[in-house]
């Protein structure tokens, strides 16, 4: 019972608790994926209209940690994130194939765009 | 592509294996090395921090989990913020699942669905179509698998990596993964999604500033809603 005690006082234990509430939290959404599935069909306008709205949310997503990050990202400027996105953009629609090279020169702005803010 | 003549499910599932290994691994990698920098500046611990990685495959949400954890916010409120950011799987998976065959779809697909990430999901979006429907489970595990195998690698060398790599090096890193998603938007063609990813795109910032755990959600259902009908009303004319 004593060792129970020390347990439940470590910060770690209860950081295990949350992360394990937090991961079924997060399933919950792919396994209540599966169980609806069976009632639409791919040809369907709820299909359709089920992915306009799962495009609108993964672009939501992308565009806000672009613009509005948390962590490391914050310390390069708007201006400089936007920069390396169009850069980028501009090399993925100028050929076909063009995704690697595309990545590629995004991540490298990025990278002298830090150095250039200093960062080390 | 080489489940295109697959003729059996294990060489659409060594196919789905194989093309993952490349840039799909190669972006999850970066995000997942650039979140175990993140763990570790962070001060969680090496297990908790891949642990994440493993257990939620969402970056995302793993993002908001660590932020969180580390300014010791409550617990109640670490999975309520981080099971609203994941509410993209729902419709995420709604688009998936239908394109797998009925007879495909039994209870070992609730453990597939856990593979599920914004990179296989668009991946799968993008080639689905061209995959015969009896291999697509079979592709989407073998990608999903070697996906979700690189997360735990990635996280644990990224957090032994965090005091030696260079900050710049770091921001290139966590680069790589959104930049992925935004290249890959250019290749969806049809107006409707395309509308879609224009709502979102816009409302994503603006609604984040004042509803961060909301926003998805909101932006998804409405930006999502509005190009649908926009799409419809285009079309009748």
């Amino acid at each position: 019972m004593a060792s129970l005690t020390t347990l439940i006082d470590q910060p770690i234990f209860w950081g295990w608790i949350v992360l394990i509430l937090a991961a079924l939290g997060t399933y919950l959404w792919r396994g209540l994926g599966v169980l609806l599935s069976g009632k639409i069909s791919q040809e369907g306008a709820l299909f359709r209209w089920i992915t306009c709205v799962t495009y609108a949310m993964v672009a939501a997503l992308v565009v806000r940690i672009i613009v509005l990050p948390v962590g490391a990202l914050s310390q390069v400027s708007l201006s400089y994130r936007l920069i390396a996105v169009a850069a980028a953009l501009v090399v993925m629609v100028s050929r076909k194939n063009a995704l690697v090279p595309a990545l590629a020169t995004g991540t490298l702005l990025m990278v002298v765009f830090g150095l250039l803010e200093g960062l080390h | 592509m080489q489940v295109l003549n697959a003729r059996h499910n294990r060489d659409a599932f060594i196919a789905g294996c194989r093309d993952a290994f490349g840039v799909p691994a190669a972006v999850l990698l970066a995000g997942m090395l650039g979140f175990g920098a993140l763990g570790h500046a962070s001060g969680l611990t090496l297990g908790l921090t891949t642990a994440t990685s493993v257990l939620m495959f969402a970056l995302p949400g793993q993002v908001v989990f660590v932020e969180m954890m580390a300014v010791g916010a409550s617990g109640l409120a670490i999975v309520v913020a981080t099971a609203l950011t994941a509410a993209r799987f729902l419709p995420m998976t709604l688009t998936l699942v239908p394109q797998i065959p009925k007879h495909d779809r039994d209870r070992w697909l609730y453990g597939t669905a856990h593979l599920i990430s914004m990179t296989s999901w668009a991946v799968m979006m993008r080639d689905f179509g061209k995959i015969p429907p009896d291999r697509r489970r079979a592709y989407f595990t073998g990608f999903g698998l070697v996906c979700w195998g690189s997360s735990l690698p990635g996280t644990a060398l990224g957090y032994l990596l965090a005091g030696f790599l260079p900050l710049p090096l770091t921001i290139g890193l966590i680069m790589i993964n959104p930049l992925f998603f935004l290249l890959g938007f250019t290749e969806v063609k049809a107006q409707a999604y395309r509308l879609a990813l224009l709502a979102g795109g816009i409302s994503g910032p603006l609604v984040y500033t004042i509803a961060p755990s909301w926003s998805i959600l909101i932006c998804g259902i409405l930006g999502g809603t509005a190009a649908f009908l926009v799409d419809l009303s285009l079309r009748r004319r």
